[in-house]
C-alpha cells in the first residue's frame, strides 16, 4: 500500500515536527530491536486498568493491544506511569488457562506512546479462537480472547459480527455492549466516534453518574487532553468487556479529531496549520487507545486508515475512511454537484474500486462512516454533500463480475437501512448494494422509536427500517446471505441494566440485490 | 512455539530518555488593548516525537505563574486595563512527558484601556467575564420574557445581576424578535465635563459570522457605529474567556466622547443593534482621564 501524497502545506508540518523522509519510509523503527530499558521504577499499582483488546484479524494471527495506567485519569494523559520504559510479556494460547501456549513475546511500553503496545502476532491457524494475556513487572491482565479469520480461499463456513458507532459517554451507559457480548460475534466493526471531544459539562452530562470534574470541562485540544478522552471513555466496563472478547476492526469519524471537520478544514474558527496540529495529536491518541496496526500510526496529521482484510474466501472488509480526504463543505448547490467532487480522496478511490473489482470474495463489506444513501440535500456531511462521488461509487458497485456488497455505516444515531440504487434521481434503477446504518452507543441519550428525522430518511421508496433508540447490528455471513439484526436497548441514561432486545431483521441474498424483512 | 523477538512500540526516541533538548525559540510578545499576543516558532521534534502542548508561564519576581497550556505555538494572554510590563516564558511538552528548557524570556506593555481611568458610569468589570449580569451564562432564550422594554440601566441604583443582559441581540436572532434592541445607560453628572470622556465597550465574544453593528449615541446624538468583530458564537452559552481551554474571542472598542456630548443632570448612553446577531458583554462604561 502506499501513503497519501503529501501536499505543500503537510510537507511544511512535517518539517517542522522534524519527520524526515527516511523515517517515513523506514517506519520510524515501529518494529525494530528494542533497546535494553533498565531501571525503571517498579508499578505498584495494577497497571491494566484500561483492558486489552484485540484487532485486524487475519486467517493467522491479529493485533493485540493494551496500555498501562494505574491511573488512567492522572491530569498528565500519562495515566499515572512513570517517564520510562516497560517491557510488556505476552503470550498467546489455544486454551483459556494458558496450559498451550503457542505463541509468546514481548513488546516495548514506551511513554511517548502512551504506554501502549500493539503487537502483531502472526503463525496461528485459521478460524480458531486463541486466549492472550499480557504481564508486566508482575502484573497479569485480564484474559482476552480473539478468533482468526477463515483460511484465505476458503468460501464455507460463515462469520458472525457486530457494528457499532458513536459512544458519548456523558449521554448514558455502554449497555447495549452488554448484549452485545451476550451475542458473542467473532468480530466487531467501530464505524467511528469512539470519544468525543466536547467538554463535558453539566449541560450536556445525561449519564447518571458523577461528572468526571474540571480536566474534562473543556474541548479537548492537547495530546493530554485527548488521552484522557479516552481513558475516561474506555473506563466503561462494558466496552472493555467486549474489547476483550472479541478483536475489533476499527475506523474513526469526525469526533475523534473534531465535529464535522474535512481533511485540514475546521469549522470551528481554527487555522488550517492550527487545525493539522490537532489533528496529529488527535490521531495519535487513537493510534495509542485502539487495536490498530502500525500502519495506522500517524506521520504528523496524516495516518493511513483506510484498508483491506479478508474473511477467507467469503468477505472482503474495505475499511474506509471519509474524514482525512474529503473537499470542504460546499458553499453553494453548484460546489455540491461539483463532478470532482470527492469525499474518499482520489488515491482512496482508486484504491477502493481496485478492490471491488478486484477482491474475489463472495461478499464486499464496506465499513464506513456516513451515510452513502440518498436522504436530502442538506445534510452535506453525508454522501448527500458528495454527489459525484457516491454516483462513482455506486456505478463501480453495479458493475458486472463485482460481488455483491453490503455497506455499514455509523455516525446518524439511528438504526436505519435502505438500498442502495444505481441512479438514486431514478426510483425505478436497479438496486446496487445495500446499507445498513447503525445506531449509536450512547449518543443522544435514550432515543425513541421515531423522532424529527424519521421523515426525512423514510420518504424514500428505497428505505425500508428506522429506529431511533441506542443499539447495533448484529450481523451474520456466509456463501448465501449477509444478515443483520438491529438490537437496541430502552434506555441508557439511568443505569446500564436494561435488557437488550430485537428490533427488526434484514437479509440480502447473494446473487439477489435488495434486502428483505426476514419475518 | 515461542516468539522473542521483543517489538517496541516506540516514536523513534530512547526509551525514557529524560531531557529531550532544547528550548522553545522566537518567542515574542506584542501587548494590545486588553491583551498580549505571544507567538513561537513550532518546536522541532525529532522521528515521530509531537509535542503534547505548549505551557506559557508569565515571570515574576516572586516565580513564575503556568497562564495557559496550548497545542498551538501562540497564545493570547488576556490582561486587565491598567499599563503593565509582563515577562514570559514558554516551556514545550512531548508526547512522552519529556519537558524542553524554557523559551528565553520576553516582556511586553499592554496598551493602557480608558477603563483604567476615573469611572464615571460602568457596567461590569472589565475582566474578560461576563458572569456578572442577568441571564449568564446561557439564558438567553428568556430574554423576551425578561427585558420586554430592553435594557435601561441606571448608573448606582440598578444591578448588574438582575437589570443589564449578558447578551445583546441583533436584528438578525429569531429567538429576541428579529429587530434591533437598544441597551440604555443613564448616569448623572453633577457638571458638564471640561475635558473629553471616554468609552470603553469589552466583549467576551460575538456571532462568528454575524457580529453586526451598533450604533453609540449620547443625549440621542449618535456618535459611532460599531463594527462588531467576528467571535467564536459560544459567549450565549458560557460566560469566562479566561477559563483554560476558552474558545471565546474577546474583541475591544474604545473611543473618546466628546465633552460637549454631556450636560450637567442626567445624561443617557445607548447602544442600538442596528445589524447582525448578538454580542456578549465584559463591561462597558465612560471613564474621565486620572
Amino acid at each position: 500500500m502506499t501513503s497519501p501524497p503529501h501536499t505543500p502545506r503537510r510537507r511544511s508540518f512535517l518539517q517542522a515536527a522534524g519527520v524526515g523522509v527516511g523515517a517515513l519510509l523506514a517506519g520510524a523503527g515501529l518494529a525494530g530491536r528494542a533497546e535494553a530499558v533498565g531501571g525503571a521504577p517498579r508499578l505498584r499499582d495494577e497497571p491494566f486498568r484500561l483492558g486489552v483488546a484485540s484487532g485486524e484479524p487475519a486467517a493467522d494471527g491479529a493485533v493485540l493491544w493494551t496500555r498501562l495506567a494505574p491511573d488512567p485519569l492522572a491530569d498528565d494523559g500519562h495515566g499515572g506511569m512513570p517517564r520510562a520504559g516497560y517491557d510488556v510479556g505476552w503470550q498467546v494460547a489455544e486454551d483459556e488457562r494458558f496450559r498451550r501456549v503457542v505463541r509468546s513475546g514481548a513488546a516495548l511500553a514506551l511513554p511517548e506512546l502512551g504506554h501502549s503496545v500493539h503487537p502483531q502476532v502472526r503463525g496461528l491457524r485459521p478460524g480458531r479462537q486463541y486466549f492472550y494475556r499480557f504481564r508486566a513487572r508482575g502484573h497479569t491482565s485480564p484474559v482476552g480472547r480473539f478468533r482468526t479469520a477463515p483460511a484465505a480461499r476458503s468460501a464455507r463456513g460463515s462469520f458472525t459480527f457486530a457494528t457499532a458507532s458513536c459512544q458519548a459517554w456523558y449521554h448514558g451507559h455502554f449497555t447495549a455492549y452488554r448484549d452485545m457480548l451476550d451475542k458473542d460475534p467473532d468480530v466487531v466493526f467501530f464505524l467511528g466516534d469512539y470519544v468525543y471531544e466536547y467538554g463535558i459539562t453539566a449541560a450536556n452530562m445525561r449519564r447518571n453518574a458523577p461528572l468526571p470534574g474540571a480536566r474534562h470541562e473543556t474541548e479537548t485540544s492537547t495530546l493530554a487532553d485527548y488521552r484522557l478522552r479516552y481513558a475516561l471513555f474506555k473506563s466503561d466496563p462494558d466496552l472493555q468487556a467486549v474489547h476483550a472478547a472479541a478483536p475489533w476492526v476499527l475506523t474513526p469519524d469526525d469526533h475523534e479529531v473534531q465535529n464535522d471537520y474535512s481533511d485540514e478544514y475546521s469549522y470551528y474558527g481554527l487555522s488550517e496549520a492550527d487545525f493539522l496540529l490537532r489533528r496529529a495529536v488527535a490521531y495519535r491518541a487513537y493510534y495509542e487507545n485502539c487495536p490498530l496496526p502500525a500502519l495506522a500510526l500517524a506521520h504528523g496529521p496524516d495516518a493511513r486508515l483506510h484498508r483491506r482484510l479478508r474473511y477467507g474466501g467469503l468477505a472482503t472488509l474495505h475499511v474506509l475512511d471519509a474524514r482525512q480526504y474529503r473537499d470542504p463543505k460546499p458553499a453553494d448547490a453548484a460546489e455540491q454537484r461539483a463532478p470532482g467532487r470527492t469525499m474518499l480522496g482520489r488515491e482512496q478511490e482508486r484504491w477502493l474500486y481496485h478492490g471491488l473489482r478486484t477482491a474475489g470474495a463472495r461478499w464486499n463489506l464496506l465499513l464506513q462512516q456516513v451515510g452513502l444513501v440518498r436522504v436530502t440535500e442538506n445534510r452535506v456531511d453525508q454522501w448527500d454533500g458528495y454527489p459525484a462521488a457516491r454516483q462513482r461509487l455506486l456505478d463501480v458497485l453495479g458493475e458486472p463480475g463485482v460481488a455483491p456488497s453490503v455497506v455499514f455505516t455509523g455516525d446518524c444515531h439511528r438504526s436505519i437501512a435502505g438500498d442502495l440504487l444505481a441512479d438514486f434521481a431514478d426510483p425505478g434503477s436497479p438496486v446496487v448494494g445495500s446499507e445498513f446504518l447503525g445506531t449509536s452507543i450512547a449518543s443522544d441519550g435514550d432515543g425513541a422509536p421515531t423522532d424529527t428525522y424519521t421523515k426525512d430518511w423514510m420518504q424514500h421508496p428505497w428505505m425500508t427500517f428506522y429506529d431511533g433508540r441506542r443499539g447495533y447490528v448484529l450481523g451474520h455471513a456466509d456463501a448465501d446471505a449477509v444478515t443483520a439484526e438491529y438490537r437496541a436497548v430502552p434506555y441508557v441514561q439511568a443505569d446500564n441494566r436494561a435488557a437488550g432486545f430485537a428490533l427488526d431483521r434484514f437479509r440480502v441474498a447473494h446473487g439477489r440485490p435488495g434486502m428483505e424483512k426476514v419475518s | 512455539m515461542t516468539d522473542t523477538t521483543r517489538t517496541a512500540d516506540t516514536a523513534g526516541r530512547r526509551p525514557g530518555s529524560g531531557h529531550p533538548h532544547g528550548a522553545v525559540s522566537g518567542l515574542d510578545a506584542a501587548g494590545g488593548l486588553g491583551v498580549v499576543e505571544l507567538t513561537w516558532r513550532p518546536y522541532r521534534t525529532r522521528g515521530r516525537q509531537l509535542v503534547d502542548h505548549y505551557e506559557v508561564h508569565e515571570l515574576s519576581a516572586a516565580g513564575g505563574t503556568l497562564l495557559a497550556r496550548t497545542l498551538f505555538p501562540h497564545h493570547t494572554h488576556l490582561v486587565g486595563p491598567e499599563l503593565a510590563t509582563r515577562r514570559y516564558t514558554v516551556v514545550a511538552v512531548l508526547d512522552s512527558g519529556a519537558r524542553t528548557r524554557p523559551a528565553r524570556p520576553v516582556a511586553a506593555v499592554n496598551e493602557r484601556s480608558v477603563a483604567a481611568g476615573r469611572a464615571v458610569a460602568q457596567v461590569g468589570a472589565f475582566d474578560h467575564r461576563g458572569l456578572e449580569f442577568a441571564l449568564s451564562p446561557n439564558l438567553s432564550a428568556r430574554y423576551p420574557a425578561a427585558f420586554p422594554q430592553d435594557v435601561d440601566f441606571r448608573h448606582g441604583t440598578s444591578d448588574a445581576a438582575r437589570d443589564w443582559c449578558y447578551l445583546h441581540p441583533g436584528p438578525a436572532d429569531s429567538w429576541a424578535g428579529r429587530r434591533e434592541h437598544t441597551f440604555t445607560l443613564r448616569f448623572d453628572l453633577p457638571a458638564a465635563p471640561e475635558r473629553d470622556l471616554g468609552f470603553a465597550l469589552w466583549l467576551i465574544d460575538a456571532h462568528a459570522t454575524a457580529a453586526g453593528t451598533a450604533e453609540l449615541a449620547v443625549g440621542g446624538r449618535a456618535v459611532t457605529t460599531l463594527e462588531f468583530r467576528g467571535g467564536a458564537t459560544r459567549g450565549s452559552l458560557e460566560g469566562d474567556a479566561t477559563r483554560p481551554g476558552s474558545v471565546l474571542k474577546p474583541s475591544y472598542y474604545e473611543l473618546p466622547l466628546a465633552a460637549d456630548l454631556f450636560a450637567a443632570g442626567e445624561n443617557v448612553l445607548t447602544l442600538r443593534k442596528t445589524s447582525g446577531s448578538w454580542i456578549a458583554y465584559d463591561a462597558l462604561g465612560v471613564f474621565a482621564p486620572e
